[in-house]
């Protein structure tokens, strides 16, 4: 800013009372300057601010132009005060003035300079107290805290006036001093002969930047003496006066594009710090004060890469006493996916430069030592082979096939197929998820499991590259086992309905591998994710997640897919679907309701009198 | 220098009961000069200051005629039909009058007349007993069956906390927008006897406190990944008219004060836990930090980290939650069945 005078406090505060004569003074305001040279000026704004709406023209209060006081220039009389209170919403009246500050003696009674301060009057609705009537508290300091700012690399001067000017004026029989307590070296003196607190010496905010001292006031009446004291608080306001550097000297980092491909991946990561605060408040404007710029002519590069910032505070110990600073990370992020087949190094700068930094070290250059390796699409085992139950039912889960390291990829997009070479015997498929890095093989033709001609199947399993539509096979075999029993009449075709062991363990349903639902016997405390309940395999359901075979039929496992009513207590799973936790066992009428209940009549199944009968 | 008490809970003289901003938007739309004026002084407004704006000649003679015209002291009243409509009448005025920077903002809502002591006889009336005899009990537990046992208050709170604890998905754990959308219903439809029972109980264990914590749902509605900055939050909450006028709510309401005995504007309690209750449903949310039962200390999800040189401002900002005697005072007089003893 152009102008280098500046106020140490953002508001001040005084009361006001009634019928107080003209003339009298009720504040006074000092201003801290850029260079020795400057001049301050004060200037009142002529408008008083009421309430947040209502203003009315100043006629009582002026301010002195060179030395700062303000004072009442016309009494304030009973009706003055009851038309500034009228509409005041507080049940404190008060009013606001601006008090603005120039280098240079105020033309025109202009209301619109940046430097400025706020002063509220409290409008007292009484006479001004006698002077015996007051408490040291009330004859020495405000109500108003005594906390100051003064900004770093400004010359000494005057910040504050301890002395009450209208106590001074009111009460001079009494005789009110100060002290300024403060440990050794610390840079503020308070002159007696003034009555104003100074600053010494230039601040270093990077040195320190809060000084907590105590103003101590003395109040004697003859023979009486009273103490009173405060606290005195000075903060350091920052200036972009430290330039940024490497912490440890480390500029290079190794950037290796292999598995995770995706856009918005976050390859590496280097760090400058700054001596100086950064506000991230507002972001953007301080995003724009330090920015990382990639240097190249490469227009491949500047697709591919972006570079984001971040920072955050840090803490500096110069000497003893905790100062803030600032660490900004720099992230190198790929700005697009890149193919499997890419395969490129080279070395990436990044200009990191501290725009509002006015020295020669402004800037500090980062390297990246980019790696991009191809990756293969290729399986690791030569074959696959999976054994099946002859007795398995339609979307049972046979086994998952996964390229190598495919679950490592990000950004890779691998579909899998199944190729059949011979159409008679082809009791299963493959189904992947939308976000499935693997394909799920399942039954899909149960009968096919039955007939007696159908022993191994080989099929030929392909893996393919959304991207760069590179493919590869591999050979899948799979073995019926077993042989077919005959199933158990009145069974439900989901296992989840069985609500008992023996009901559950004794019948199929969809999705079985063997031909028999497993029960699964939770720890039966409360409502728990480990309830008991029937499914067709306990690797797979219920396990929290609706996977994509599961989510093809209802009556697969409603457990892990069920958006209806579940009755008892329970908690819901991700997305509203599913049990996540129940209470005792857990049964679902496909389509319909789950029940979640404690079973209290498990040993009333078979009483005496069904003994008997047996 | 201390000023004499205040009137405790009564306009100050000459204050003339004010209209609420859609009524006095009727009033001025049916008058030619008040309308035209008012459109005039929204033109002005767009987009100045206040002193660039009464730099302008007809910018100013707008202001003086509205001065005078039921628009310009007009306020809006908690949970009224078209809260929403009030207020953005409310701040199309008063908008371009404040300081942009200005630390506190005056509250567009209608003082609160009533007192805790109403809360205290309505409340033993309902549950049939006398809150100081019953100290050994779990009052957040208390509390929370009294609100079940009422039909409106057990709806809308069941209503929030499902709402809040629905999970979406494996990175979103809740909606957070409707919970907040719930909490803001309950708060504002069901009377203040319940929801204060439920956000301020006094508690003695560790149980109780953490339930209290617990009331408004914390992981859905109060926490989050991040801590943004204190002031940065302010400046979001400032870009929403209800949420700036809440805000507004809670600062004129719950600032302390010297020049009261409980610290509290007016020596009134009830105001300062209406509004601090406003608040919940807003970016600014508060709750309590901890399961403390010694101490309590209350803050909006936020920090000072990163302040710059703005620290000083910030930190005043948060210690109004934090340290702040009125709220705490509110609190603990609540929890204790005691309001400011008032002579007559």
């Amino acid at each position: 800013a152009a102008l280098g005078l500046y106020f140490p406090r953002k508001e001040y505060l005084e009361n006001v009372y009634i019928d107080e004569p003209a003339g009298m003074p009720l504040l006074r305001i000092r201003a801290l300057k850029d260079s020795h040279e400057e001049v301050a000026h004060f200037h009142l704004c002529q408008n008083l601010i009421i309430s947040r709406a209502r203003s009315h023209e100043n006629n009582w209060f002026q301010i002195r132009e060179k030395t700062g006081v303000l004072y009442l220039s016309k009494s304030l009389d009973r009706e003055d005060f009851n038309m500034l209170s009228v509409g005041n919403w507080m049940p404190l009246s008060k009013v606001m003035l601006y008090v603005f500050l120039s280098s240079h003696p105020f033309q025109e009674k202009e209301c619109d300079s940046a430097t400025r301060t706020a002063v509220f009057l409290s409008l007292i609705n009484a006479t001004a107290p006698a002077c015996s009537s007051l408490t040291a508290r009330q004859l020495c300091f405000t109500e108003m805290d005594l906390s100051f700012h003064i900004k770093e690399n400004k010359p000494p001067g005057t910040f504050h006036q301890l002395q009450l000017p209208s106590v001074h004026h009111l009460c001079q029989n009494l005789s009110i001093s100060y002290k300024l307590l403060a440990a050794e070296g610390v840079p503020f003196r308070y002159n007696e002969s003034t009555t104003g607190v100074e600053v010494t010496q230039r601040l270093d905010r990077e040195e320190r930047e809060r000084y907590e001292l105590i103003a101590k006031c003395t109040v004697r009446e003859g023979f009486r003496e009273m103490q009173v004291e405060v606290p005195f608080l000075v903060n350091v306001l920052d200036e972009d006066d430290s330039p940024p550097f490497l912490p440890n000297g480390t500029d290079t980092a190794d950037a290796v594009v292999e598995f995770s491909r995706k856009e918005g991946t976050v390859l590496s990561t280097l760090t400058v710090y700054d001596a100086d605060t950064t506000p991230i408040y507002p972001l953007e404007s301080s995003r724009k004060k330090y920015t990382g710029t990639i240097i190249t002519d490469d227009p491949w590069i500047s697709e591919t890469f972006r570079v984001e910032h971040i920072f955050d505070e840090i803490h500096f110990s110069p000497n003893g006493s905790q100062v803030r600073g600032t660490r900004h990370e720099y992230k190198l992020v790929l700005n697009k996916s890149i193919s499997v087949t890419e395969h490129r190094s080279f070395q990436l700068d990044v200009l990191v430069n501290d725009t509002e930094f006015h020295g020669p070290e402004r800037s500090v250059m980062l390297h990246f030592n980019v790696s991009i390796l191809p990756v293969s699409i290729q399986f690791s085992n030569i074959t696959y082979q999976f054994t099946v139950n002859r007795n398995a039912e339609r979307f049972a889960q046979i086994g998952k096939i996964c390229i190598e390291n495919c679950m490592k990829f990000r950004g890779v997009n691998i579909t899998y197929k199944l190729l059949s070479p011979n159409a008679s015997c082809y009791p299963v498929s493959i189904l992947q998820g939308r976000e499935d890095k693997y394909g799920t093989l399942y039954v899909n033709d149960s009968s096919v499991l039955r007939r007696p001609e159908c022993k191994e199947v080989q099929y030929i399993v392909q893996a393919m590259d959304k991207q760069s539509r590179k493919h590869t096979k591999t050979l899948l075999t799979v073995v019926l086992e077993g042989t077919f029993l005959k199933k158990e009449e009145d069974c439900p075709d989901s296992c989840a309905i069985s609500k008992h062991r023996a009901e559950c363990e004794e019948c199929g349903g969809l999705g079985v591998l063997t031909g028999r639902c497993q029960w699964r016997q939770g720890s039966g405390k409360g409502i728990t994710t480990n309830y008991s309940t029937c499914t067709p395999s306990i690797k797979t359901c219920p396990d929290g997640i609706c996977d994509v075979v599961e989510g093809r039929d209802p009556a697969v496992c409603p457990q892990d897919c069920t958006s209806g009513n579940i009755i008892g207590g329970h908690g819901k799973g991700i997305g509203n679907l599913g049990i996540k936790s129940g209470h005792g066992i857990c049964y679902c009428f496909p389509r319909q309701n789950c029940y979640c209940e404690k079973d209290d009549i498990k040993e009333q199944l078979c009483d005496d009198v069904c003994k008997t009968v047996i | 220098l201390a000023g004499p008490p205040s009137p405790p809970g009564l306009a100050p003289p000459g204050w003339r009961v004010p209209v609420d901003c859609v009524r006095a938007n009727e009033l001025c739309a049916g008058e030619p000069s008040c309308s035209s004026r008012y459109r005039t002084l929204r033109q002005c407004l767009a987009g100045r200051d206040r002193n660039t704006m009464l730099a302008n000649k007809e910018c100013q003679a707008a202001l003086e005629v509205l001065q005078e015209s039921p628009l310009y002291d007009c306020r809006c009243k908690r949970g009224m039909k078209k809260e929403l409509q009030c207020l953005q009448i409310y701040w199309s005025i008063h908008l371009g009058l404040a300081e942009g920077e200005e630390f506190y903002e005056a509250s567009p809502y209608e003082p609160v007349t009533s007192r805790l002591s109403d809360i205290f006889r309505l409340a033993s009336i309902f549950s049939g007993m006398d809150p100081a005899t019953t100290s050994k009990s779990n009052h957040c537990l208390d509390a929370a069956k009294a609100c079940n046992l009422n039909d409106n208050c057990k709806r809308l709170r069941s209503g929030y906390i499902s709402t809040c604890s629905r999970e979406l998905s494996a990175t979103e754990p809740c909606s957070r927008r409707k919970c907040h959308k719930a909490l803001r219903q309950f708060f504002d439809r069901v009377p203040s006897e319940f929801t204060f029972r439920l956000l301020f109980c006094s508690c003695k264990d560790p149980a109780c406190a953490e339930r209290r914590r617990q009331t408004i749902v914390p992981s859905c509605s109060y926490e989050d990944k991040d801590k943004p900055n204190c002031l940065d939050l302010r400046g979001t909450c400032r870009t929403d008219h209800l949420c700036r006028s809440r805000l507004a709510d809670f600062h004129t309401n719950c600032q302390a004060t010297f020049q009261s005995l409980t610290s509290c504007p007016g020596d009134n309690f009830q105001a300062c836990l209406g509004s601090y209750a406003g608040l919940i449903g807003f970016d600014i949310t508060p709750n309590y930090v901890d399961a403390s039962t010694t101490s309590i200390t209350i803050s909006p999800w936020c920090s000072c980290k990163g302040s710059g040189n703005m620290e000083e401002e910030c930190e005043k900002f948060l210690r109004d939650f934090t340290e702040n005697p009125c709220l705490r005072n509110a609190i603990q007089a609540f929890g204790n069945g005691t309001d400011v003893n008032l002579s007559p």
